[in-house]
């Protein structure tokens, strides 16, 4: 499957990703719109930075996904044709199992409604990760 | 679908009459995170072999730490089962739904129910989960303990309460004054919370009598999940608990002086260093025995119709123990039964996964019974394929949760509640702000982590657990551990860069 690999020394830490990701995740999907009106909308991509070091990083859709084998209600699934891992955000329950047995964390609390789990989809409606597609640098590459 | 109907059909016929040909490939007692893992695993690799599931429960199967969120309203009946309708259908498996197994003869090996209904297997599985522990608790029948505090203060002091239980000396109570594991069902308000059919009853029961508030015997995790419910639908609660602090198995001081705190400041009651000396009961020609109240060993009396018994789940023995009068050998057990790395236990095709499981510590490098969801999903694929003839190992676990008590989340893994001096070689690192309800320890033993809580906010939890499991060497990031805006980015370099820049997919 197609995924996203992180090339530490081209991040610049400019975070458009995350930007990039809240736009895409929002319910408008409009920048101005997004950022006015919707509140709390999640980066799944996070960006780490200490000193000159930076990176984004986002859910790995392990083979083996901790996540998966920590859910508790089945919202989490690893899909077998796509590869894609997604929280089915109606099963979710937010207990969190899966933000315990992440090892790279890179799963978060969603509070805005009813409390679920939130991360990183692969963009799978788009053909590329919309935080790939924008990160100048291409310090986020999409390939086999 | 009707093809498999027919099969069921035909084994259970075939059954009856002892036809010895209809035999189970695959015989699975216990329908839940292990049993189908194990089932799913097996049928993977082995595509014609016929797997049976055996269950002494009615449901189809549904997701056990999900029954306190059904009872708190966030999940519905028709979203509690994890694996999907299809499941058994798609998989080809037969699934027996309220059956016990008995004993097995494990020479002859074969299964004996309680309702005739016998199976035969080539391999077997243990998944059949853990079973509530009932404390023996003084009952004592009064009809006027309810009446008398319904216009009085509901805590009646101790001297009244002493008069009465004289008075029912002579009353016609019939469970020789002993609550017990067989005869607590007997009593209406009195419940054990660890299957969906208890959440049923629960529910119901709760609608019914309009319960407003309820006592939960037992400040441990099952106790506190379930007080988390009964909060999240507006039930007051009391909770009484032998040790000095809620959650003492999994929690240090600081993250139950949290909870604790969290829980006094909406309207909870905590009893510690306190557990039930006598159950109040009244007897009623149409309703049968029913719960009134509760004294507890400090004498106080609380008034309630709701008792949610949760000191504890043990292994469920019963099958192997009953069989020991029918084997010169049943598998090896202490606390659960005893497996190796491959879920094999001692005695020859038979297998255990799950919580009925005594096995590898990861941390302790001990035997232990860890009974959680993550580990019962991971032994019940190990043991599937290994039944299924593909060698895996399973390479041990280590204890973990995250319970979140009336807003506040909050997650411990390995020993967590070890402090300084406990043991040699143990450190300690902490940031504890309890006007903030925030907390998070860590801690150390040989420059590696072996234990974890982080009380109110948990974000990236998962990144201390996969230095746990990793046993990752963190002598030069100490200091960063606790720090807020702690991330991959702290790590010891080579772990990093085999997490952020390796393909990523292992872990």
């Amino acid at each position: 499957m197609k995924k996203i690999y992180i090339k530490e020394e081209y991040c610049i830490a400019c975070r458009l990703c995350e930007i990039y990701c809240q736009v895409e995740h929002s319910k408008s999907k409009k920048i101005l719109k997004a950022f006015k009106k919707e509140k709390d909308i999640l980066s799944r991509v996070l960006v780490e930075e200490v000193g000159y070091n930076s990176f984004a990083i986002q859910c790995r859709h392990c083979e083996d996904a901790p996540c998966v084998e920590a859910c508790i209600s089945g919202a989490m699934q690893k899909n077998k044709n796509t590869g894609i891992v997604t929280c089915d955000e109606s099963k979710c329950v937010g207990c969190w199992m899966c933000i315990m047995a992440c090892p790279y964390g890179v799963i978060k609390r969603d509070l805005s409604e009813k409390k679920i789990a939130s991360k990183c989809d692969l963009c799978s409606d788009e053909e590329y990760p919309v935080c790939v597609k924008n990160c100048p640098n291409e310090a986020l590459q999409f390939k086999e | 679908m009707e093809e498999l109907k027919k099969q069921k059909k035909d084994f259970e016929n075939n059954n009856l009459t002892n036809n010895k040909n209809n035999k189970a490939d695959y015989l699975i007692i216990g329908n839940s995170a292990a049993g189908l893992a194990a089932a799913s695993a097996i049928r993977s690799i082995d595509k014609k072999g016929k797997i049976l599931v055996i269950t002494n429960e009615e449901y189809k199967n549904y997701s056990k730490p999900l029954i306190t969120y059904f009872i708190a309203g966030k999940v519905k009946l028709e979203n509690i089962y994890f694996k999907n309708e299809q499941f058994y259908e798609d998989n080809n498996i037969l699934l027996f739904n309220n059956i016990n197994i008995k004993k097995i003869d494990f020479k002859k090996k074969l299964a004996f129910s309680d309702n005739n209904l016998n199976f035969t297997y080539k391999k077997l599985l243990f998944a059949n989960g853990g079973t509530p522990i009932i404390p023996e608790i003084q009952v004592v029948e009064d009809n006027k303990l309810i009446n008398k505090s319904e216009n009085e203060d509901k805590i009646i002091n101790s001297i009244n309460s002493k008069a009465k239980i004289k008075k029912e000396d002579n009353s016609k109570f019939n469970f020789n004054n002993t609550l017990n594991s067989n005869n607590y069902k007997e009593i209406s308000g009195i419940f054990t919370l660890t299957s969906l059919t208890d959440a049923i009853n629960i529910k119901k029961y709760i609608e019914e009598n309009k319960i407003k508030e309820a006592v939960i015997l037992g400040g441990g995790l099952i106790g506190l999940k379930s007080a988390e419910a009964l909060l999240e639908i507006g039930i007051k609660i009391n909770i009484i608990e032998l040790a000095d602090r809620l959650l003492s198995a999994t929690f240090d001081k600081n993250a139950s002086l949290i909870i604790e705190n969290q829980l006094k400041n909406n309207s909870s009651k905590i009893y510690t260093k306190n557990t039930i000396n006598k159950i109040f009961i009244k007897n009623d020609k149409l309703i049968g025995n029913k719960l009134i109240g509760v004294e507890l060993s400090n004498k106080e009396i609380i008034k309630s119709n709701l008792l949610i018994i949760a000191i504890g789940v043990i292994p469920d023995l019963r099958i192997i123990k009953e069989s020991e009068k029918l084997n010169k050998k049943v598998p090896n057990y202490g606390k659960g039964i005893y497996t190796d790395k491959y879920m094999k236990t001692s005695i020859v095709d038979i297998y255990a996964a799950g919580d009925v499981v005594e096995n590898y510590d990861l941390l302790s490098g001990n035997n232990a019974n860890i009974a959680i969801w993550p580990l019962a999903v991971k032994q019940g694929e190990v043991a599937g394929m290994n039944m299924a003839g593909i060698s895996m190992e399973y390479n041990g676990g280590y204890f973990m949760n995250s319970i979140e008590i009336l807003g506040i989340p909050s997650i411990s893994i390995g020993f967590a509640n070890l402090n300084k001096g406990d043991k040699d070689k143990i450190e300690v690192i902490y940031d504890f702000k309890p006007e903030k309800n925030f907390y998070k320890k860590i801690v150390i033993s040989e420059e590696k982590i072996i234990g974890v809580i982080l009380v109110g906010n948990i974000d990236r939890a998962g990144i201390y657990n996969g230095l746990i499991k990793n046993k990752v060497n963190i002598a030069e990031i100490k200091e960063n551990l606790v720090k807020e805006n702690f991330g991959i980015i702290q790590l010891p370099i080579d772990y990093r860069k085999h997490l952020v820049i390796g393909d990523g997919i292992e872990v």
